[in-house]
């Protein structure tokens, strides 16, 4: 008997089939706790407050989302412990990315948390020029900008009375694609720790920046990386939806791939296109 | 040739290549030289750089702007999409001037609109993946065979459902990772750091023909 060729529209029907199978059935998977993931924790709840913490870099807001459940899951970390926390967008979308972490996190004031805009916490404005901007910033917070987001002077915020440049900053917090300039100018030129909730792409991409700076980087995996987040804040978001997907995707990779090479070997020798 | 020719000639050739050149040495001397006035040379060009920057996205707005309205005003290809666009574009603006950009309403339509369609874009992407693994994950040689071991322990390590039931999976991945996937990651990134150390020096001594169409006369 010969294997017949899948075609395009059935792999979309078991695509859709892959989607749904989360939504009715929830597998309710629970992560294991990587030791990166623990680090970034540990780091985060040690230090000390009043600490000022950077958070941000250049990133694309839906493919950023996948590290929205670290960020958000932080935050609410952070919000606990007195830390302040200046968003810095790098890229344009990252301002609306920040403050849908701010919102979804629900640390503001106005949604009963402990957070004040301009005394825990502040929003910058998109800050052009990817390296060129981040480095005028760690050398020269004032000179660099002077504004928050909505045109407040950075004079009448006071969380940036004690940001003047790059030894004021404790640690840097990344969540966007572009971790990697982060990493190379943060860490690389001045030393800052950085904690990085990468996407799973650019986990594998950009994974080994962990061995080159020790002690100094530490990178999350993916939505598994901000599930296990979650899971040490005690929180369930969207790391953890994820979780389920992630297995089910996975199971039809392995199962595709086998299908595919038993095709290859028991079926018809022509492949559609 | 006009004087105007003559200008335009001098402004592109000369001009051009004396801003490089200047902006390129302020950069690397403020990078290996810790005198006060080199850093604050550095720092003013960073901010200048800055400014262009921002600058050319009001640039990018305009050119779009006039090159749909000429196109949908000929209605050439896709027409209906580039009014649809230019559209967008005069009611994103005016909505972020009204309510600015970080207001709930400015949000809202954020997410709902171009976030939402961005990602059912990528959540698209699995079809590629899966497709991907069944058609070209076949093993016919040893290469493709080695590539197949790799790739399928990279997805299956990285599981969460692996990760829970075995936890050394997290350090053969890592191990993986940091290994022979760093030693090929090295060898490209050190290649494409030489390679624009080389292209830096040839822009300085006015080797390269057409960068920027600055040094080609």
């Amino acid at each position: 008997m010969k294997i017949p060729e899948l075609q395009a529209r059935h792999v979309w029907a078991i695509v859709l089939i892959g989607y749904l199978i989360p939504a009715f059935i929830p597998l309710g998977m629970s992560p294991v706790i990587s030791s990166a993931t623990q680090t970034v924790y540990d780091t985060i709840q040690a230090l000390p407050p009043n600490s000022i913490v950077m958070c941000g870099g250049g990133g694309v807001f839906a493919f950023d989302l996948e590290s929205s459940a670290g960020l958000i899951a932080a935050l609410k970390q952070m919000s606990k412990l007195n830390v302040k926390v200046v968003f810095y967008p790098m890229w344009i979308e990252t301002m609306q990315f920040s403050k849908y972490c701010v919102d979804s996190a629900r640390v503001d004031e106005k949604y009963g948390g402990p957070w004040k805009y301009g005394r825990d916490y502040v929003i910058l404005p998109y800050i052009p020029g990817n390296e060129v901007g981040l480095v005028s910033f760690l050398n020269d917070v004032k000179k660099t900008v002077s504004t928050d987001y909505a045109g407040t002077p950075i004079s009448q915020l006071p969380i940036m009375d004690s940001l003047n440049n790059y030894k004021d900053i404790s640690l840097w917090i990344c969540a966007q694609w572009d971790g990697v300039t982060i990493l190379r100018y943060v860490t690389g030129e001045y030393g800052i720790k950085v904690m990085w909730f990468a996407q799973s792409s650019a986990y594998s991409a950009f994974g080994p920046y962990m061995q080159v700076y020790p002690g100094k980087i530490y990178i999350t995996n993916g939505a598994l990386g901000g599930a296990q987040y979650e899971k040490l804040n005690g929180i369930k978001g969207l790391g953890h939806a994820a979780l389920d997907s992630n297995v089910v995707f996975t199971l039809m990779f392995i199962g595709f791939l086998v299908l595919g090479n038993l095709t290859m070997l028991y079926g018809n020798k022509k492949v559609e296109k | 040739m006009s004087t105007m020719d003559s200008i335009s000639r001098f402004v592109r050739t000369r001009i051009t290549r004396i801003v490089i050149v200047i902006t390129l040495l302020s950069a690397v001397a403020g990078y290996f030289f810790s005198s006060p006035e080199i850093n604050n040379l550095n720092a003013e060009l960073n901010l200048w750089n800055m400014n262009i920057i921002t600058f050319t996205l009001f640039i990018g707005l305009i050119t779009i702007y006039f090159s749909y309205s000429k196109s949908v005003s000929q209605r050439s290809t896709n027409w209906p999409f580039r009014l649809y666009a230019l559209v967008l574009i005069i009611v994103w603006i005016v909505m972020g001037l009204y309510s600015g950009l970080y207001s709930d309403m400015y949000q809202t339509a954020f997410l709902s609109t171009k976030i939402t369609l961005h990602i059912a874009i990528l959540g698209q992407l699995i079809f590629f993946y899966l497709s991907a693994m069944y058609r070209t994950f076949r093993v016919k040689t040893l290469r493709t065979g080695i590539l197949v071991i790799f790739a399928l322990a990279m997805v299956v390590l990285n599981s969460p459902i692996t990760l829970s039931n075995w936890s050394a999976a997290d350090q053969i991945s890592y191990w993986l990772l940091n290994n022979p996937g760093m030693g090929g990651a090295r060898a490209v990134v050190l290649a494409s750091g030489v390679g624009g150390v080389v292209l830096a020096l040839r822009i300085l001594m006015g080797l390269e023909k057409g960068a920027l169409r600055a040094t080609g006369g």
